[in-house]
């Protein structure tokens, strides 16, 4: 009998997964449709703003304290938290997507941090070095804004604010939704140099438009890589950044940033005076687009080739029609089939369905808002008029996007009388409440911590 | 497109219905997009969103879109607009379904405009050919030898081609020197007579091709207690929906439901091996053809069964006999790799043969992750569709020759057998990896000790 049956395929769904099936238990996964995941930046953001803040989070661990009481960081605390980001670093890199931190975690400012290690390598890893755990990075938005971000993959680490380097921003022409005068210039006005570039996709390929995906496929071909690593290098000026779309490849993405790299570097040394040879840093990275965004399939290939290895299966197309509790259990869940509904039987449900986005909570033109598979209790106000605030862009953001499912410090979601409604039943992920992911930038952190905290709740009561 | 094109024939009185209000819960994400096989390796087929929700909402065919308590918009007048000839070139595999996030049934959508062309501009003598699986079958079965010396001549391939653009490769079935019917009728003897009777729905492919699929199910079900029943039945009309001809599909359809209307009455199940025949007659023939108020439709919906979903069931219930048998003698682990078709996926029961199959001692299940073997029923035998349907089968030739890879540590033993529950899948599959495949319940068949896998045929009589 299934364990754990987990009803969401985004990224809380799969790395619950992937953390219950690894404590041995024996786990499904069932979603609508394909995980969220696909609309990622493909970066693990923590905590980016408060509720009410305006500055973005310089330390996510020192920033918890000032979260409501019943924010699922508070029902974590920063231990929990740093735990399941270990976990999530070790399952990224076993599946050859390495993630690291963005900040610097040396502060070369402050007396008391030891001296400068020679390997660059070292920096970011040795956490007995970290002086500064918790502290958030700031990397670039797709209009050139700043964005606070904890754990990035290694393709979009050298985009770091904190780093001088000029920015050489390269677009390319017939590409939709990516405009890098516009990054450029609003790099300039934060002080930042910057300039753009557009290569002409006729080098490349007969087709006259391309989105994202179809760019990303171009380049997993040894051809097209050739043509852009000559077109990239001859572009860039010595000691520049280089910053592309997030398209270079769906499979060979880390081999291309490589090469590009090494061709840069090879030509920077040419242009220099003869020296010693400096190990220079990745002066390459990518910036996340509109979806479908590159990065965050590669995420979600990686999770789902995880989940192969440990023999999960991972069923798509499944709609939940029906729920069948018996006192403070669920019995069963069925959904929608071609036919009649099918029944799903486990000894425990975790709810990882997502937010209004991701489709586990739905409002109507009523005002009623439900979660959508088990009709649980929801914070979120039940009057139209109350979900939104007059003004769009509210820095206090919007309550019916805060609104979610109460849960105890296991995450068992709670009910009118603050009881666990369930006995096997858990919830993580967006469809918690007290917590806004897409405005708090803290949509995947929220998806990692919560998601391994249920599992092992659920791992330890087995 | 210009004021001058035809008038076209507009289909009478449409009433709402749920595909063309799916296309309202489309929120452009793009998840279908990045999962679509076809326009992965083609330019010729625009992608899911732009060929359905976008395209459909711009397309005046009389459909009340909106609709709410204040009514539905009045239908367009009697004069539409052809749709775009790309939108043929969706090859019908329904994984934009599968994946999409919000319900927009996208497949289903295509297909109705494949039958605005149709209407409009004529049909093909291949297509509609094609079409008629039946009528091949049972031309070709007056004198299977002659016609398999006829059809698969290499000169009558290379002018079939020529005439009609049926690929030269492509993988055409051959017709068996028996067909299932006749076979039943020459057993009748020695098949089993009991209170218990389930109906069986055996498709063409089965009553002309593989005619032993028919067999083993029938083994299958005889040796749980079950009697069979094989009335008199048409082809379920999956053919002619493909290619457009709703009007001759919707005749099938009718005949099938009159056909089955007193088992159905009676409650005897209708169980069918092959996943697109009875996907057909649970949802797509329903769907498509405006059928989901009829009521002798939807009785027949409610009944039909995939065999294994069917079997799952019987497993769930403790009925299924346990007197499973190793494949090789328990000489090493029988790999079997396996391939859910994306028919068998649209029908949302996840994988039964996979649940049943694992029950098999020393079995090795691998599970494909492959979107589609490209074939889509009749698309892949089309000229000018052949080579994308290789393209898009790839992944899962890949897949299965990896599984067989004796350079690979990790494979112990040979692969002697693909499985693949859909028998033009399991066609492309044969010619793509270059593997014999079987039905599941050939396996199944073979492990109760009733079945010569090898050489397709029943053990021990005659």
């Amino acid at each position: 009998m299934t364990d754990l049956l987990i009803i969401g395929a985004g990224l809380t769904g799969l790395f619950a997964a992937c953390t219950a099936a690894r404590a041995g238990l024996n786990v499904r996964v069932i979603a609508q449709g394909a995980g969220t995941t696909h609309w990622h930046a493909g970066t693990i953001d923590l905590l980016g703003y408060l509720p009410d803040g305006r500055q973005p989070v310089a330390n996510w661990m020192q920033a918890l304290g000032r979260l409501p009481p019943a924010h699922p960081y508070r029902l974590l605390g920063a231990a929990s938290i740093a735990n399941a980001l270990d976990a999530f670093q070790q399952l990224a890199a076993a599946a050859g997507l390495p993630y690291e931190r963005v900040a610097a975690t040396i502060d070369p400012h402050r007396p008391s941090a030891p001296p400068q290690p020679t390997d660059r390598e070292d920096d970011s890893r040795g956490h007995f070095t970290d002086i500064a755990p918790g502290r958030n990075g700031q990397l670039i938005s797709p209009v050139g804004a700043g964005r606070p971000v904890f754990l990035a993959p290694q393709a979009q680490l050298a985009a770091s604010l904190e780093d001088e380097r000029p920015f050489l921003i390269i677009g390319f022409n017939g590409m939709t939704d990516f405009y890098p005068a516009l990054i450029a210039e609003n790099l300039r006005r934060q002080g930042r140099a910057a300039r753009s570039a557009m290569l002409p996709l006729s080098r490349l390929t007969s087709r006259h438009d391309h989105n994202t995906i179809q760019l990303a496929r171009l380049l997993d071909q040894p051809a097209a890589q050739e043509k852009l690593i000559e077109m990239v290098s001859d572009t860039a000026a010595t000691g520049e950044r280089i910053g592309l779309p997030a398209v270079l490849g769906l499979k060979t993405h880390t081999r291309l940033l490589a090469k590009l790299h090494q061709a840069c570097s090879a030509r920077d040394r040419r242009n220099t005076l003869p020296g010693p040879a400096l190990q220079s840093p990745l002066s390459l990275f990518e910036i996340p687009t509109l979806p479908p965004s590159v990065p965050g399939m590669r995420l979600d290939a990686s999770l789902r080739a995880q989940l192969t290895r440990l023999r999960v299966r991972v069923e798509i197309g499944m709609k939940v029609c029906g729920v069948r509790a018996a006192g403070r259990r669920i019995e069963w869940i069925e959904t929608e089939t071609g036919s009649r509904p099918l029944r799903h039987t486990a000894r425990n449900y975790l709810l990882a369905t997502g937010g209004i986005l991701g489709g586990g909570i739905r409002g109507d033109r009523c005002g009623r808002v439900r979660e959508t598979v088990f009709d649980l209790p929801l914070t979120a106000p039940q009057t139209r008029s109350q979900w939104l605030r007059p003004l769009f862009l509210d820095k206090r953001g919007h309550p019916v996007f805060q609104g979610g499912v109460p849960v105890d410090t296991r995450f068992r979601p709670l009910g009118r009388d603050g009881a666990p409604v369930y006995d096997n039943l858990w919830a993580a992920g967006s469809v918690l409440a007290h917590t806004d992911p897409i405005r708090e930038r803290s949509r995947e952190g929220i998806a990692i911590s919560t998601g391994f905290a249920a599992a092992h709740s659920v791992a330890k009561g087995q | 497109m210009s004021q001058d094109s035809p008038p076209v024939a507009v289909m009478q009185s449409v009433p709402p219905n749920s595909v063309g209000i799916s296309l309202n819960a489309c929120i452009k994400c793009n998840i279908c997009v990045s999962y679509c096989p076809v326009s992965e390796v083609t330019d010729s087929f625009p992608g899911p969103k732009y060929a359905a929700p976008q395209s459909e909402r711009f397309r005046e065919f009389g459909y009340p879109y909106f609709q709410d308590a204040a009514g539905s918009n009045p239908p367009a007048p009697g004069r539409g607009r052809v749709p775009d000839a790309s939108v043929d070139y969706c090859s019908g595999c329904r994984v934009c379904n599968e994946v999409c996030p919000t319900g927009v049934r996208i497949a289903e959508i295509n297909a109705r405009a494949r039958a605005r062309i149709v209407a409009a501009e004529g049909l093909s003598l291949r297509n509609r050919l094609l079409g008629r699986s039946d009528l091949l079958g049972r031309v070709g079965s007056v004198a299977p030898a002659l016609a398999n010396a006829l059809l698969h001549h290499p000169l009558s391939r290379r002018l079939a081609a020529v005439l009609f653009g049926v690929a030269e490769k492509a993988p055409l079935p051959r017709w068996h020197n028996e067909t299932f019917s006749r076979w039943l009728k020459r057993t009748r003897s020695r098949r089993l007579r009991s209170e218990r009777k389930v109906v069986y729905f055996h498709g063409c492919a089965t009553q002309h091709y593989e005619p032993f699929v028919g067999m083993a199910a029938v083994l299958v079900l005889e040796h749980l207690g079950y009697e069979v029943v094989v009335p008199p039945q048409s082809c379920c009309g999956l053919p002619l929906l493909s290619n457009g001809e709703f009007s001759a599909a919707e005749t099938y359809h009718r005949r099938n439901v009159a056909q089955f209307a007193d088992y159905v009455q009676a409650g005897y199940p209708i169980l069918g091996a092959s996943t697109s025949c009875t996907l057909t007659l649970k949802e797509e023939a329903p769907e498509l053809l405006d059928l989901e108020g009829d009521e002798g439709t939807q009785a027949l919906k409610r009944n039909t069964w995939d065999i294994f979903e069917w079997l799952r069931e019987r497993e769930n219930q403790g009925q299924l006999p346990a007197d499973l048998g190793s494949l090789n003698n328990g000489q090493e682990p029988f790999i079997l790799p396996y391939h859910a078709p994306c028919q068998l996926r649209a029908h949302r029961i996840g994988k039964p043969a996979l649940d049943l199959l694992a029950l098999i001692p020393g079995i090795d299940l691998r599970e494909s992750h492959a979107r589609c073997c490209g074939i889509a029923g009749t698309y892949g035998l089309k000229s000018e569709k052949y080579q994308i349907a290789m393209d898009v089968g790839a992944e899962l030739f890949d897949f299965a020759a990896a599984q067989a890879d004796t350079s690979d540590p990790a494979v112990q033993g040979a692969v002697s057998f693909t499985a693949c529950d859909s028998e033009t899948c399991r066609w492309q599959l044969e010619h793509g990896a270059g593997l014999p495949s079987r039905h599941p319940i050939e396996l199944l068949a073979a492990s109760y000790g009733l079945y010569d896998l090898q050489a397709r045929q029943p053990l021990n009589e005659n």
